[in-house]
């Protein structure tokens, strides 16, 4: 298990740039934590880190963003995600096959569905700007 | 009569054109493309290769499920496209049944089973004897221990061939546990030229009757409704409720 304590928005994505030079296609990051947390800012610097250049955003609108980057990254959100047909009908175990890195949001709500193997990352707020954000599941 | 068939049920991608008793065609893909980007240039090449046209197919038939979310829709929504402007007839086929038919002329029961996350498969069985297949079960989800228990009937009376992407998993699993056999690459996964032998059995359909037949997971729909359960009792503890 490793800790990282942040403290901006900068710092956050630094930490997630770092961490996805470990990856190399294939893997799910299941985030944990609540509204406000940064879990889209760590995304942005995961997606930073792959080599992603244009913009990132909340996918909480289309369920699913998708960067092209390589390996690619696609980005869940699981928050209006209540029903496995749901989740079945967002094609994520579809995307899991794809050999892309799977970054997701509310992971809560799928819990029971991720992969053993999965990365989690717990993000607690110890400050207006300060994280602690945890990582299971990957050696940094 | 021609018939195209297509399947993109898991993660190969297939298309072929059969003709009573002939295969005319035959494409098989196996990488990691999204069927979307390799499913078109497959058909239109494997059309050109052998010198067909679409406009000479008298019928479209395609895996419809269960299988992959976005898989089937991209298959199904290929093949309605294909049908519709001349209104020509098409086959949805069950993937299981499709996957059986690879193993048509063997002599045993065949269980097709796709691997559908969750520790569970979609599967049925299937009596192969005398040149025909005929289904045993409905289309469904199990967990391995349920289809254990199911297949127990057969153990030390027939032989069972495991066949699917799934097929590893079930060999696996119960190789123990009678006479079991997991067929080699070729006749493992889903091909487009079995999703036409099967079509033969099937009534058709018009391209706008066309539709995927999901598999509902009804173990796996509980347990995350139970984890969300929790979830929500954990919530209205923190207050105070």
């Amino acid at each position: 298990m490793e800790r990282f304590i942040s403290h901006s928005a900068a710092e956050t994505e630094a930490f997630a740039a770092r961490l996805a030079g470990k990856l190399s296609g294939g893997e799910v990051i299941a985030y944990f934590g609540g509204l406000g947390m940064g879990k889209t800012t760590f995304t942005r610097g995961l997606a930073q880190g792959l080599g992603w250049e244009g913009e990132v955003s909340s996918p909480t609108f289309a369920l699913v963003h998708e960067y092209r980057c390589s390996p690619p990254l696609y980005h869940f959100d699981m928050y209006r995600v209540t029903s496995f047909d749901d989740l079945y009908s967002t094609g994520f175990f579809d995307y899991m096959e794809n050999g892309g890195v799977l970054a997701i949001e509310w992971s809560e709500n799928i819990e029971t569905a991720l992969p053993e193997d999965c990365i989690r990352i717990s993000f607690d707020r110890l400050g207006d700007e300060e994280r602690e954000i945890t990582v299971e599941g990957l050696a940094l | 009569m021609k018939i195209l068939g297509i399947d993109t049920s898991s993660v190969t991608a297939s298309a072929a054109v059969y003709e009573e008793g002939k295969i005319l065609a035959e494409s098989f893909v196996n990488g990691k493309l999204t069927h979307s980007q390799t499913m078109m240039p497959i058909l239109e090449d494997m059309l050109k290769n052998a010198r067909l046209s679409l406009a000479e197919m008298d019928a479209f038939a395609v895996a419809c499920g269960p299988g992959s979310f976005t898989g089937l829709r991209i298959g199904i929504s290929a093949v309605k496209g294909l049908a519709f402007p001349a209104q020509k007839p098409c086959f949805g086929v069950s993937t299981l049944k499709a996957l059986a038919y690879n193993l048509l002329g063997f002599e045993g029961v065949i269980v097709p089973a796709m691997d559908a996350r969750c520790g569970q498969v979609y599967t049925a069985s299937f009596l192969a004897r005398e040149g025909r297949v005929e289904r045993l079960t409905e289309d469904r989800a199990l967990s391995l221990e349920q289809l254990g228990e199911e297949l127990s009937a057969f153990w030390g009376e027939k032989e069972v061939f495991f066949v699917g992407d799934g097929g590893n998993l079930c060999y696996n699993k119960f190789r123990q546990e009678g006479r079991v056999c997991l067929p080699p690459p070729h006749l493992r996964f889903a091909r487009a030229a079995a999703v036409c032998l099967a079509a033969e059995q099937e009534q058709p359909q018009s391209a706008a009757e066309l539709a995927p037949r999901y598999l509902r997971l009804p173990q796996a729909e509980r347990e995350l409704l139970q984890k969300q359960k929790a979830k929500g009792e954990k919530t209205n503890d923190c207050t105070g409720k």
